[in-house]
């Protein structure tokens, strides 16, 4: 890709292409809107999702399982899914046209606004579950020393929270790189970024070249942000005796009703009103089942492609986290930016990437012209982010686990089978869960790489918008946020049993 | 005869059916120092961390300095009213702070007027010698210089009574011999009362004027450290096996 990025017209060397990138206006505006883009979304998703995650992790409230499960749904819903619900609402002839009568915000969301709004209600969980982890993560004895000099307030602001600084701070880089890279909603509510000129450039006009000199600037951030979130997630606090006290809880007293309302409206805002107005939309049952009748080959592609694919995924993943946990070596740090980074590359640019690599004759070009390239595309995407969370479920696994079995003349395979593998069931079966979800949602790589006459729901979904009513593309986003909610919901009912169990 | 500068009556803290501490009454005087002996899971850091303001008693009332700071199932003063310091078990050194920044943010919680404030943090790591951390972060020091760091936060704020819960837990035998001495040494020093929680009868002989046995959740027996008999039992090689009984 990058080779071919340096051809110019007559064959040779050419830099035209990225000159082109560094002098032309359109170029620096795409470079302005798409990194407004990246630091709104995560700036929002900080606002939104820290509080929400303090509060999940020291206040008294009750429900506090169900909360974290229902707020993380728009991480889990693609957010193209959110894009189109806010059309829905704000768009010319949505919910707020029809109620005033008259069009007031479709100006409001078709713009970079409207897709900071979308892309931060559908990452802030990220920012929620990023904090509450590190908030529970601390010590208490480290607020209570600071409790028997300093009042609360004083306490949270020089204490906690430069205690979970780094970790907001990760998941809002991620948060970023997660935005700069988005295809979907960008394309729906008509920003221009570096993501939809770089499909354009190649679905429309098939400039190989350009597309890929185009997204040369997404992936230099991609590697800046993957080593900034590399640095802060490192060793930067002492390893100490863990207290087996953690995290001070905080009595709401006064404060319960204000902070049930605070949660209550991030439902409302993230989940209820986007999935209800899908619901209302769509306008009856029968609307679902005659798009179930007319999609039924999309929705099974997904199904069956995802679930293959996220079976792929942990396959590969778990080999791959093995080897990051348990290898002895010094470019470790190394390996861990390359898996950060390899999952920050845009959709569109991956799926660049596999035509090039997989459109020719032979054994590559059959795949390519199947849809076995579409698991591809699943397995290009999501193996680093499988292998990068196995990493930490293997590293639970004290070392002398397998070491007893190398004692006892197991061998390599079989430790890792009868050993290893049985004590990160829990960590394979979240693998598979976020894999699944994340393949089931994919669009960017798979708009371009599917073959013609096939489809995923994704897809499918796209492609329809411009020029299908919309109830049919509505009921088609409902089946997906509820099938995507399938593995979720089942998940947490899993991990509430093993809690109840241990 | 000293009055009291601490003293629980009657307190009672219970965890679901369980008593961790059970109608528990001493009192400490001033200048005093305690040890607060018993196995692990006997109640005596809970008992440290209700005088402390850190948990709250179901029952009884606990005194300092003449106030009541504990009563009727509730505290009356938090914490940072009650002019206590606090040595804890992991020393709870904050990671993200220098050494001098632990120092300074206790002084600047009590509102030291900032002139003031190098001088009296420059005094509290000559008194704990470690005088050439100042800008070191808790990482950077060995077990014995944050044990000495950790003191130096709880002293700079001048506390009047100073629990400490089993800080020399995690150190070696000849660091924790050097540390004793010096706790000792300080503790005369300043005349500040001091409450301290051991497993370990050495630590509690070497630095303590009286000793209040504990055992599940109440004081068996309290009194003066050379009247309490230490009887090795045949064949022990720990100190864990000793048993002790009174004179």
């Amino acid at each position: 890709m990058l080779g071919i990025s340096f051809i110019g017209a007559d064959g040779g060397f050419s830099l035209v292409k990225y000159r082109h990138l560094l002098t032309d206006m359109r170029q620096r505006d795409l470079l302005f809107t798409s990194t407004l883009l990246g630091v709104g979304s995560a700036l929002l998703a900080t606002i939104i999702g820290a509080p929400l995650g303090l509060l999940l992790a020291r206040a008294d409230l009750r429900a506090k399982r169900f909360l974290r499960l229902a707020l993380v749904v728009p991480l889990v819903i693609p957010p193209y899914i959110l894009g189109l619900a806010w059309i829905y609402i704000g768009g010319s002839a949505g919910v707020v046209a029809q109620a005033f009568g008259r069009d007031l915000l479709s100006n409001w969301t078709y713009s970079l606004t409207g897709a900071v709004l979308v892309l931060g209600t559908s990452f802030y969980p990220l920012t929620m579950l990023a904090t509450e982890a590190a908030a529970r993560r601390i010590d208490a004895p480290l607020e209570e020393a600071a409790l028997l000099v300093a009042r609360p307030h004083r306490v949270l602001s020089r204490i906690t929270l430069p205690l979970i600084a780094p970790s907001i701070a990760a998941a809002a880089l991620l948060t970023f790189v997660l935005a700069l890279s988005e295809f979907g909603v960008p394309g729906l509510l008509r920003v221009p970024v570096f993501t939809t000129e770089v499909f354009t450039t190649f679905a429309a006009l098939y400039d190989f070249g350009g597309a890929t000199a185009l997204a040369l600037p997404l992936l230099v951030v991609a590697l800046i942000a993957g080593i900034a979130v590399k640095l802060l997630i490192g060793n930067r606090m002492i390893t100490r005796p863990q207290s087996v006290r953690t995290g001070l809880p905080l009595a709401l007293g006064g404060w319960r009703v204000l902070v049930i309302g605070v949660f209550g409206l991030a439902l409302l805002w993230s989940v209820i009103l986007p999935l209800g107005v899908l619901a209302r939309e769509v306008g009856g049952f029968e609307r679902i089942v005659t798009s179930l009748r007319e999609s039924g080959s999309a929705i099974g592609n997904s199904v069956l492609l995802s679930t293959v694919g996220a079976t792929l995924i942990v396959a590969l993943g778990v080999l791959l986290g093995y080897g990051r946990a348990r290898a002895r070596m010094r470019l470790r740090g190394l390996v861990d930016l390359v898996l950060i980074v390899a999952f920050a590359v845009p959709s569109t640019v991956v799926g660049i990437g596999l035509i090039s690599l997989w459109n020719r004759p032979g054994l590559l070009g059959d795949i390519y012209n199947s849809t076995a390239i579409i698991v591809v595309a699943y397995l290009a995407r999501f193996v680093p982010v499988a292998a990068l969370v196995l990493t930490a479920s293997v590293r639970q696994i004290p070392i002398s686990s397998e070491e007893a079995a190398d004692v006892a003349g197991a061998s390599w395979l079989r430790t890792f089978t009868r050993i290893v593998l049985p004590q990160i069931r829990t960590g394979l079966a979240a693998a598979w869960v976020v894999a699944f979800i994340f393949a089931f949602g994919e669009l960017g790589a798979t708009v371009l790489v599917t073959p013609p006459g096939e489809s995923t729901l994704p897809v499918r979904i796209y492609t329809m918008i411009a020029n299908t009513p919309a109830s049919t593309v509505a009921a088609l986003a409902l089946m997906q946020a509820g099938i995507i909610l399938v593995p979720l919901a089942l998940f947490g009912i899993l991990a509430r049993n093993r809690e109840g169990k241990a | 005869m000293n009055e009291s500068f601490v003293r629980l009556e009657a307190v009672t803290k219970r965890r679901g059916d369980r008593k961790v501490v059970s109608n528990v009454s001493f009192e400490a005087t001033e200048g005093e120092f305690l040890a607060l002996l018993g196995p692990s899971g006997c109640g005596k850091t809970t008992t440290l961390r209700l005088i402390a303001g850190l948990e709250t008693p179901d029952a009884g009332e606990i005194w300092i300095a003449g106030r009541r700071v504990t009563a009727n199932g509730s505290n009356l003063l938090p914490p940072r009213s009650r002019g206590v310091g606090f040595v804890f078990q992991d020393l709870a050194l904050w990671p993200h702070l220098t050494v001098t920044g632990n120092l300074d943010f206790v002084l600047a919680s009590a509102k030291v007027p900032k002139r003031e404030r190098a001088e009296r943090i420059a005094e509290a790591l000559r008194l704990v010698r470690i005088e050439g951390f100042a800008q070191s972060y808790p990482g950077q020091l060995s077990g014995g210089e944050q044990q000495r760091a950790a003191l130096a936060r709880t002293l700079i704020a001048r506390p009047r009574l100073l629990l400490l819960d089993e800080p020399m837990s995690s150190l070696d035998p000849n660091l924790k011999a050097e540390l004793l001495n010096e706790l000792a040494s300080v503790q005369r020093s300043l005349g500040v009362t001091a409450i301290y929680v051991t497993h370990n009868e050495d630590e509690a002989a070497a630095l303590a004027t009286r000793i209040a046995l504990m055992t599940d959740g109440r004081i068996e027996l309290i009194d003066k450290a050379e009247r309490l008999k230490l009887n090795r039992s045949e064949g022990a090689t720990s100190s864990a096996e000793r048993d002790y009984e009174a004179v």
